[in-house]
């Protein structure tokens, strides 16, 4: 996170902290996720991250509520990503979302490339890919020792039988190793569409050029064979 | 290997309601988005797919019923489950071939891609109601009625549906996208996860049971984001936990006749992060193993631990060997869904069907409690695997899965005693 | 005599005042009770100590009823309900059930005093299992424990060493639906504090709050006094849920002026619910054609200069049947609704004679 702190140092001119802020209030949710807060401390009460990290949904929720931007932005290069997206913080008495909050804050951060973003997102994107290309998130051949050294002898075992084991089981779209069932061709098309079309693959340009790079090439031939219209 | 212990649970009643049970009134329903739904049908905006007879209504958080299909499902799957635990989805589809019941299971469907928005917002509300609705009209097209593997891609498509409901301009977006990929715009009358199926035909499954499950104690970790998103629309049920919690899983078990103890960090989320379980493990670590795995077992020492989620499998199945390793022999609670449960108590194959291979922590002294011979079904596999390694191309089937006599009532081989020989 | 009666439906702390307001006013008050007892609701929920005065419930409404039933003016009606009411003001034909057997009266005008019912906890949005535990009670249980001047853990008959209230049960929350401040809780809670520590001098007391409403005399009456002479702990930071721990309850909250997430132990908890309106005050406003607000209250002006009127002339509505109130609020809408249904008859009468 080397990058990022020293992005926090350098002076990142208010107007620049202000317009991100802007562009969180903007979003068409801001207004479903936030209503008031009078402090009451639930959402921090069945937050697991807060009890892991210095993390807390309040302070999330209130520097939103205040227009705090030096606190939004400071949230936004660090904190967000601490968010495990569980959602229990939507036991709010005024049904604010602080995990919607952090969705959205998130968003605008890998839209305009923010270098922590970047940094927190570093060793993802290979899912990144797999979901993007293969329509699932993650695949069996995944499931490597070296991946996941924690996971016991048992990650170990599964990767050396994979290709056997995935033909021991009876349903019938589930014999495959790179993808977590067999996706239709057409189907995977309409996902790549709906990608270019919603705007997410020039997110994904601004935060990682060689996996755009890698995606395009996946994606652009499928594309044009269908028809549609590729930007 | 650890020795399976015998100690009372504290607590199994703690499903049984002291004060009587809460019975909510139609009064105390707020406003529910699924009348919202309706009325843009009725407006023109978009199509609802109907759910089709026969149905079971069930009793949701503030008493509104709610429709689940009993067949005609077209099932959508969930990577984690097909990915690294395929006997969580091969169980399901299990339990609906032994009902009877017929189903869909298609290759045009793509993952909701929840997990990734979750992990790393690389997508926006456009795009995951594009991905939600294009899985919609694919279920559409074929005649069945969706039917969600994931308790996070439930979660996520409820939220999806109250965002398209909310606003038009996301409405108009996503209408135009499925019209250009010439596909209708629909949504289902109910978004529909498949623990709820599995509740509404409980006395179905629990007729069909052949093994004696009243020795078995379990715990159960409900998903968060199957009843803390959207919270109206979860199952509650005035006989489990006095409708005081959402009764998902737990009505299930106690169907089957195992125990259900109770835990103090039951509502705790079970730490899957979706990006820290895959870039940022200790915190996931640290989370199931501390505030689930630990306290499940100070407390109430279950034979086994159960859940309705794909992350909550994965998280609490795998963090255990890492707790483990640290903190020297410590028995590991075995962890599945309850459709898998649910199938083994039935006589399900558990290598064939429940994939149980796939699982981290050991299981092995579950299944000689519950009276499968573990060591024979393995051996069967082992011949499975023989006869596909020498035939390239050739896969099981599901005749393959119930082939060899399954009869768990045989009980355990003789040169192998109950507890702890191996 | 056209309409010179005053009909007030309810027999609690607001019905009665207003019945002896009326009667002292020289003017006839029929005063309906659909139980077969007066006292309305500090009577039927036990309670102990009234807010603020801390004077014996009982004692207080004996005297309120005593005033009432010797009073020659007063025609008190125990078990009767209102069934029906036809007419306008000065000449309202209204029907009263007792036993089965319809009765119809004429009165110049109304007084609806139909209170509130305490919020049930098994709709509480946080996870407090009250049907689950035993030792998790609302504040009127707490109320009906106190009267007998003792309080003990329900699940095991013994004095706690660990008790707390969790504040805005019920009341300010946007999942439930009732939005408002029920006005009283936090003035209760903090009494129900004190005496408590009076019975129990070993006893730790917590109230978890998310605001303190202790308004004009209520902060130096009771909320000083509960803090530097009984040394109850007040921390903001309102419980998300209770569970159990051996054999006690476990709750989880934020202890938020510290910044730190907090798991403790508990041996009783008491839930402070708020008021909703009874099922009384919705089936009359529906009787009479009364406009209810959004939380199903009967809706009086909302400019604070008339507390009393209702959607319809000359029927007025006192105490809680319009919206949280304490007792001060309930006494002084009593006299003035009194005050107003008497100008009200008044008026009629010299129209009708002129």
């Amino acid at each position: 996170m080397a990058a990022a702190t020293r992005e926090r140092r350098v002076d990142v001119p208010f107007e620049e902290k202000a317009s991100l802020f802007a562009e969180v209030q903007a979003d068409p949710r801001f207004a479903d996720y936030l209503y008031g807060c009078y402090e009451c401390g639930i959402c921090v009460a069945v937050c697991p991250s807060a009890r892991f990290y210095d993390f807390s949904p309040r302070r999330i929720a209130q520097a939103c509520a205040r227009e705090d931007v030096e606190l939004v932005w400071e949230q936004m290069n660090g904190e967000v990503w601490e968010c495990s997206q569980c959602f229990s913080c939507l036991r709010c008495p005024r049904k604010n979302n602080p995990g919607g909050l952090v969705t959205i804050m998130r968003e605008v951060a890998v839209r305009n490339g923010l270098h922590s973003a970047k940094a927190a997102l570093e060793g993802y994107t290979r899912i990144i890919y797999k979901i993007m290309s293969t329509g699932t998130q993650v695949s069996p051949d995944m499931i490597r020792a070296d991946a996941f050294p924690d996971w016991g002898p048992n990650a170990k075992e599964t990767a050396d039988n994979l290709a056997l084991w995935r033909r021991a089981m009876p349903p019938e779209t589930m014999h495959t190793t790179s993808a977590s069932w067999e996706v239709d061709d057409k189907t995977l098309t309409e996902l790549y569409f709906i990608w270019y079309s919603t705007g997410v693959m020039d997110m994904i340009r601004t935060l990682d050029e060689s996996l755009h790079m890698i995606l395009v090439d996946v994606m652009e031939e499928k594309l044009e064979e269908a028809g549609y219209p590729v930007s | 290997m650890a020795i399976p212990i015998n100690i009372p649970v504290r607590g199994p009643d703690a499903t049984k309601p002291k004060r009587g049970a809460f019975r909510p009134t139609p009064d105390d329903a707020s406003e529910d988005v699924r009348d919202k739904v309706l009325e843009l049908e009725a407006a023109g905006e978009w199509i609802v797919q109907r759910v089709p007879a026969p149905y079971a209504e069930v009793t949701t958080k503030y008493g509104r019923l709610k429709k689940i299909p009993i067949q005609g499902s077209w099932h959508h799957k969930s990577c984690g489950q097909c990915g690294h635990i395929p006997g969580y989805s091969t169980s399901i589809f299990w339990l609906h071939r032994k009902l009877g019941l017929e189903y869909n299971d298609p290759r045009d469907q793509t993952s909701c891609t929840a997990w990734n928005y979750y992990a790393s917002a690389t997508s926006n509300s456009a795009a995951q109601a594009g991905v939600a609705m294009r899985n919609f009209a694919a279920a559409y097209e074929t005649g069945y009625f969706p039917q969600i593997h994931c308790a996070t891609s439930y979660g996520h498509y409820k939220e999806v549906r109250s965002e398209l409901v909310h606003h038009k301009a996301l409405r108009d977006q996503v209408r135009d996208l499925l019209r250009r990929m010439g596909r209708p715009f629909v949504i289902p009358e109910e978004i529909v996860h498949y623990s709820e199926w599995i509740y509404a035909v409980r006395h179905e499954i629990a007729k069909r049971t052949v093994l004696d499950l009243s020795a078995i104690t379990t715990t159960v970790h409900p998903a968060c984001h199957y009843y803390k998103l959207v919270q109206e629309d979860a199952i509650y049920d005035p006989d489990v936990y006095g409708g005081q919690r959402t009764a998902i899983v737990t009505a299930v078990v106690e169907a089957l006749g195992a125990k259900v103890g109770d835990y103090s960090t039951w509502f705790d989320c079970c730490g899957f992060g979706f990006r820290h379980i895959l870039v940022q493990r200790d915190f996931t670590r640290s989370f199931a193993v501390q505030r689930k795995i630990e306290v499940m077992r100070e407390e109430v020492n279950p034979d086994v631990t159960l859940t309705h989620d794909t992350g909550c499998v994965t998280t609490l199945d795998k963090s255990q060997f890492a707790a483990q390793a640290h903190r020297g022999s410590v028995a590991a609670i075995p962890v599945m869904s309850e459709a898998q449960f649910a199938a083994l108590a039935m006589g399900a194959h558990p290598y064939r069907v429940c994939q149980l291979h796939w699982h981290a922590a050991d299981y092995r002294p579950l299944l000689e409690k519950m009276g499968i011979d573990w060591r024979e079904r393995w051996r069967e596999f082992e011949d499975d695997l023989e006869r596909l390694k020498s035939e390239p191309g050739k896969v099981m089937t599901w005749d393959d899965a119930d082939a060899a006599p399954v009869d768990p009532m045989l009980g355990p081989h003789p040169a192998h005693t109950a507890h702890g020989g191996r | 005599m056209l309409g010179g009666t005053v009909l007030i439906i309810g027999g609690g702390p607001a019905g009665l005042e207003a019945a002896r307001g009326v009667a002292d006013l020289g003017y006839k008050a029929l005063l309906v009770e659909m139980r077969e007892r007066l006292g309305g609701t500090p009577i039927s929920a036990n309670y102990a100590a009234l807010t603020h005065g801390m004077r014996d419930a009982e004692e207080v409404l004996g005297e309120m009823v005593a005033a009432v039933t010797g009073h020659a003016l007063v025609d008190v009606r125990l078990g009767t309900k209102v069934t029906g009411c036809a007419g306008a003001v000065g000449e309202f034909a209204v029907t009263l059930e007792h036993g089965g057997r319809p009765e119809t009266v004429q009165v110049g005008a109304i007084i609806v005093a139909t209170g509130f019912d305490h919020f049930d906890p098994g709709r509480a949005s946080q996870q407090y299992g009250y049907y689950q535990y035993d030792d998790v009670i609302t504040l009127q249980e707490a109320e009906a424990m106190l009267k007998t001047k003792q309080f003990v853990v329900p699940s095991k008959g013994l004095p706690p060493a660990r008790v707390c209230f969790i504040q805005c049960v019920g009341s300010r929350d946007r999942h439930i639906g009732n939005e408002y401040c029920s006005k009283v809780c936090c003035g209760i809670a903090s009494k129900q504090a004190i005496e408590i520590r009076q019975l129990l001098p070993d006893c730790k007391v917590f109230i978890f709050y998310i605001d303190m409403r202790m308004y004009g005399y209520w902060e130096n009456e009771i909320y000083w006094p509960a803090q530097e002479k009984y040394k109850v702990n007040y921390i903001k930071g309102v419980i998300s849920e209770i569970t159990t721990k051996g054999d006690r309850l476990m709750i989880r909250g934020e202890d938020t002026t510290m910044n730190r997430p907090m798991e403790v132990p508990m041996d009783v908890v008491i839930l402070s619910n708020g008021m909703e309106p009874s099922r009384g005050t919705k089936e009359i406003a529906r009787t009479l054609g009364l406009t209810q607000n959004r939380y199903g209250f009967i809706e009086t002006p909302h400019d604070s200069l008339d507390t009393v009127a209702t959607s319809v002339p000359g029927i007025f509505a006192a105490g809680a049947a319009t919206g949280p109130k304490d007792l001060d609020d309930t006494m002084g809408m009593a006299g003035s609704a009194a005050m107003k249904a008497v100008a009200a008859v008044r008026r009629a009468t010299k129209a009708a004679l002129a």
